[in-house]
């Protein structure tokens, strides 16, 4: 399952500048300390955290890309700094719970 | 570009072995290039930066000033750009009396990260814009061939000596480079942005991913912690061929009680810095799970050192 194939099939939208990757694994947590602590690189980061500091946290972690849940607005100022380093921005109207359960379903698990 | 892919330990032991530095010595008549690389016990190869060599040699820099910590893995010392062409390996630095864009355009072909010209030599043609355009460094010495390869050669073995008892404190000995960045307190803009410097630095030398993963977690948990709780700090990052330590100093209020600030789950993050998602109370214990060596000096009302130690 690739970052291209999430936003094909669930129909996200894709806000940053940035390569498709294959996606490992889910995390979701706003909390960014339990992200560097927990998340593992490739997972998909799910989260309504939408300041400049996600994307240092998500470069540093590795994650496969960062989805804003919930139709939460994404300041230019955070896309900006992820298209720099080239880290994956996604948008979805979706709730997180509603999302988890679509990812759930396409079978990507916590790994 | 092939050179800045990370070597495998199998491509480094091909590169050492001697019957591999002898193949391409029987294709030529005197041995025109010799390596920066240092054996240590676990034969992992070393690079040095260009600063390194322009220091040595007291070169003046003609085009390339913002890249001098660029690395490279061999001198390639030659006046016959097909020779240049036929044996230099990327990411060299080529030493030549051929002051012309026919030498810089031949060390970019063969991918080298610059050109030294000697003897005081400096081209008069479009070579600084060919340069510039193309990210070479260009830098002039006045010593003459011979002079230049042996002050390189000493420099080099000044910096890793062929007994190998050096221990892990001797930083000056063995540093292979060293950064300074700054943290300014509550600046939640750019709160980050020194971890992820480390990163890419440590990125281009080619350490192991995971190894970096860890520093990267390291350096921006205690970033943040600055960003949160002191009003600026000094961060060192310093690489020898054994160990990478980065030193947070900070100015702040200090840590009244290390023992309960490793605690997890313990914060004195406000509201505000909650509601961004910091705060979770897991910072100083993701440095200690990530770090090999873990130092913590505070003085109430006056700052926090944190040194932290990874051994490669």
């Amino acid at each position: 399952m690739t970052t291209q194939d999430l936003i094909e099939k669930i129909g996200l939208k894709p806000l940053s500048k940035f390569e498709h990757r294959k996606v490992n694994g889910v995390f979701v947590s706003d909390m960014l300390s339990d992200v560097m602590a927990s998340a593992k690189s490739g997972n998909l980061w799910l989260t309504v955290q939408t300041h400049k500091s996600i994307v240092p946290a998500a470069n540093l972690v590795d994650v496969s890309a960062i989805l804003i849940t919930g139709g939460k607005e994404v300041p230019q100022e955070t896309v900006d700094l992820a298209s720099k380093y080239s880290i994956a921005i996604l948008s979805t109207e979706l709730p997180t719970f509603e999302l988890v359960g679509k990812l759930y379903g396409l079978g990507l698990g916590s790994k | 570009m092939r050179g800045a892919k990370r070597r495998s330990n199998l491509d480094v032991q091909r590169l050492l072995r001697p019957d591999f530095i002898g193949a391409r010595n029987d294709n030529i008549k005197t041995f025109t290039s010799f390596e920066l690389v240092y054996l240590d016990s676990k034969s992992k190869a070393t690079i040095v930066e260009i600063k390194m060599i322009r220091d040595a040699l007291e070169a003046s820099v003609i085009e390339g000033e913002d890249r001098l910590d660029a690395m490279v893995e061999q001198v390639y010392a030659s006046d016959l750009m097909s020779d240049v062409l036929a044996f230099g390996r990327p990411n060299s630095i080529l030493l030549t009396g051929l002051a012309t864009q026919q030498a810089v355009i031949s060390a970019h072909m063969a991918e080298f990260k610059g050109v030294v010209f000697i003897r005081g030599k400096k081209p008069k043609d479009g070579s600084e814009k060919f340069a510039r355009d193309n990210h070479l460094v260009l830098l002039s010495t006045e010593l003459d061939m011979y002079d230049a390869c042996l002050r390189i050669d000493s420099a080099k073995r000044r910096m890793y000596p062929e007994t190998k008892t050096s221990s892990v404190g001797q930083k000056t000995e063995e540093m292979l480079l060293s950064h300074e960045f700054s943290i300014q307190g509550n600046d939640f803009t750019n709160a980050g942005m020194v971890s992820t410097e480390v990163k890419s630095i440590l990125k281009k030398i080619g350490l192991d991913p995971k190894l970096i993963r860890r520093v990267a977690i390291s350096t921006y948990e205690g970033e943040m912690n600055v960003v949160m709780h002191a009003q600026r700090a000094k961060v060192n990052l310093w690489v020898t061929p054994k160990l990478i330590e980065v030193t947070i100093e900070d100015e702040g209020k200090g840590i009244p009680d290390v023992e309960l600030a490793m605690q997890e789950g313990f914060t004195t993050a406000t509201e505000e810095m909650r509601a961004m998602g910091f705060g979770s109370g897991m910072g100083l214990p993701n440095i200690k799970k990530n770090s090999d060596e873990l130092e913590i000096k505070s003085e109430v009302g006056k700052g926090t050192i944190l040194q932290m130690r990874f051994f490669i």
